[in-house]
């Protein structure tokens, strides 16, 4: 078989990570743990929190010294109701993978039971807060990874975070005439349901009105 | 000769779907190219904002109707991470089985839109009809024949119906046959080879650091898998290995290496399903009624504020995955934001600028290669 990276060497790698993160970076403010999966194998992974200052030179080292090479996601969340330090989150979902250019002919197939140091796939999360503003920004890491691009445009897109030093931004999934400001996930813009759990409050829609009931006609 | 930027979409035989490339040409040589995505946004991610976590199972279905199946676990294997669920094994040698299934039928769906795109129609009505045997499969599964809404938090809607796994062997065994008549008929046309090797060729590093995952890096020979690197479910219980494809240039795969990756890939499927009906605990001939605690455990309905969870899912196409934050509406019965990581929406820019140097002909070829779907893309 051979598929299966023990949990032991899952740990030890995700250790070595955060120990190798909180010495270079604890000084910035920048916390690393290792926490583990609530759910199936339970997994360990690294969970970092960034001041978002610090976020670009993480992001770096992470990159080209952490050999974290993918950027699985990137996306924001909108807290209204936070309190002051918590207005917005940035969180980044990031891999280390085994991966070489390949020669061709050559297909380089890992040996799971061998894999050591760097080799050890390992995931990563990243979180930024930002507190209460109407115009939040994080630095944009697309000029690191590429896969990043796409993901800091649907997150300005949908949710209204701006990337500084991102090229290029602009609206991915809404409309390109979009009113400026308009970011459909933020808190502030409601769904029908929102808030009237219509499907067990009023099953027989007999509470359903007309949307002009108290204007005049 | 001057350069224009012509627009190919949202209605085009290339695109797959509604999308549209603008594509910058000099004669005939791709110069630059645009993606433009966006015309089937339906605000999923909003709307889940105001459903409960079993009310999602459905939207999480219709991201892409070719992949229903693996969409849905996605969803639910990050829905349990959050609420911190324990699955039974029964259920989770259950939902190998599903969504293996669906792999097939996806791949399937793909191999029959990309062939008529580079001029061999027949492959187009062979893989529809075998793609159907599978889909009875899972509509045995889930009830309806697209969109199964089969997972549960915490298990599976049902059990294996009665005679599930005879008839499962059976279509295996008929389509394992039948797929060594495609590889004939494909891998002799002089057609199908020129138009897909040595076209559209993509390094495996380039595809790592652009977020490129799934069949189209393994077809760059990297065994990389996140069945295999971040196992979940019981595929280390499993006998098996990722396929991966030996890259034909050093300038990294082609049309033809995404081409062999799938093939192999549902062979794989089907050797995974038939080793987990021969492994599932309790057995594939018996049947538990839904709700046993075989097939299904309980599961916590709320999930606290500042809770949050994430998994990364195999789709047939890639990584996907979604992160849910805890503590919406109804005291936590809603999440307060679900995000979603489509392969594709990361795909497709790469892909875009990969046709750059290539001929307007090529661009169906090397864009139907990396088997693009839009449902999921844009959400």
């Amino acid at each position: 078989m051979g598929m299966k990276i023990s949990s032991q060497v899952n740990v030890a790698a995700a250790e070595v990570a955060v120990e190798a993160i909180n010495a270079r970076f604890s000084s910035a403010g920048v916390e690393a743990t290792s926490v583990q999966h609530a759910s199936g194998h339970k997994r360990t992974y690294v969970s970092i929190t960034c001041p978002p200052a610090h976020w670009l030179a993480l992001a770096k080292w992470m990159r080209f010294d952490g050999g974290v090479n993918h950027c699985s996601m990137i996306t924001g969340v909108h807290h209204p109701d936070g309190g002051p330090d918590k207005g917005w989150e940035v969180i980044a979902h990031l891999m280390r993978m085994p991966v070489v250019d390949q020669k061709p002919g050559k297909a380089l197939v890992h040996d799971a039971a061998k894999l050591s140091g760097k080799d050890v796939p390992m995931e990563y999360e990243v979180m930024l807060t930002l507190p209460q503003t109407d115009d939040p920004v994080v630095p944009s890491v697309q000029s690191i990874w590429v896969g990043a691009d796409w993901n800091e445009k649907e997150t300005w897109d949908l949710v209204g975070i701006n990337f500084e030093g991102h090229e290029y931004m602009m609206r991915v999934l809404n409309p390109h005439d979009s009113p400026q400001g308009f970011h459909p996930l933020q808190k502030q813009h409601h769904l029908r349901y929102h808030g009237h759990n219509e499907m067990y409050d009023d099953a027989q829609g007999f509470m359903r009105l007309p949307v002009d009931v108290d204007k005049v006609k | 000769m001057a350069q224009m930027w012509i627009t190919m979409g949202p209605q085009h035989p290339m695109t797959h779907g509604l999308w549209t490339l603008r594509v910058k040409v000099d004669g005939e040589t791709v110069v630059d190219t645009e993606p433009e995505l966006g015309y089937i946004h339906r605000g999923v991610e909003k709307i889940c904002e105001a459903r409960d976590f079993t009310q999602i199972t459905p939207y999480c279905d219709r991201l892409c109707y070719v992949s229903a199946m693996t969409w849905a676990h996605s969803y639910i294997y990050s829905a349990e991470n959050l609420l911190e669920v324990e699955v039974p094994e029964r259920a989770e040698y259950i939902r190998l089985i599903a969504t293996e299934i669906q792999r097939v039928t996806s791949h399937l769906m793909w191999l029959g839109a990309y062939s008529p795109d580079i001029g061999n129609l027949t492959i187009f009505t062979w893989c529809l009809r075998d793609r159907e045997m599978f889909i009875d499969l899972m509509q045995e599964l889930g009830g309806s024949r697209l969109h199964y809404n089969f997972p549960r938090v915490g298990g599976v809607k049902r059990d294996l119906p009665v005679g599930f796994a005879q008839r499962c062997r059976a279509k295996i065994a008929l389509f394992l046959g039948r797929l060594k008549e495609y590889e004939m008929l494909l891998d002799e046309s002089t057609v199908f080879l020129v138009r897909t090797q040595g076209v559209g060729l993509a390094s495996a590093e380039a595809m790592v650091n652009a977020g490129v995952t799934g069949p189209n890096l393994r077809a760059a020979g990297v065994n990389y898998d996140v069945r295999w690197a971040h196992p979940y479910s019981v595929y280390d219980e499993l006998d098996w290995m990722p396929s991966v494809e030996k890259p034909s240039s050093v300038k990294g795969a082609d049309c033809y290496d995404r081409y062999r990756v799938r093939m192999e890939e549902m062979v794989v499927a089907c050797e995974m399903v038939l080793e987990a009906l021969e492994k599932i605990p309790g057995g594939a001939d018996s049947h538990y009624s839904p709700g046993d605690a075989m097939i299904q455990s309980k599961a916590p309905l709320r999930a606290p504020a500042g809770s949050s969870g994430f998994h990364h899912y195999e789709d047939c196409r890639g990584e996907s995955m979604f992160y849910l934050q805890g503590g919406g509406e109804g005291r936590g019965k809603h999440p307060y934001r679900v995000s979603i990581r489509s392969p594709m929406f990361i795909t497709i820019p790469f892909v875009a600028k990969t046709m750059i140097g290539y001929k307007i002909a090529d661009i169906p070829a090397i864009m139907g290669s990396f088997d693009p779907c839009i449902g999921e893309t844009d959400r």
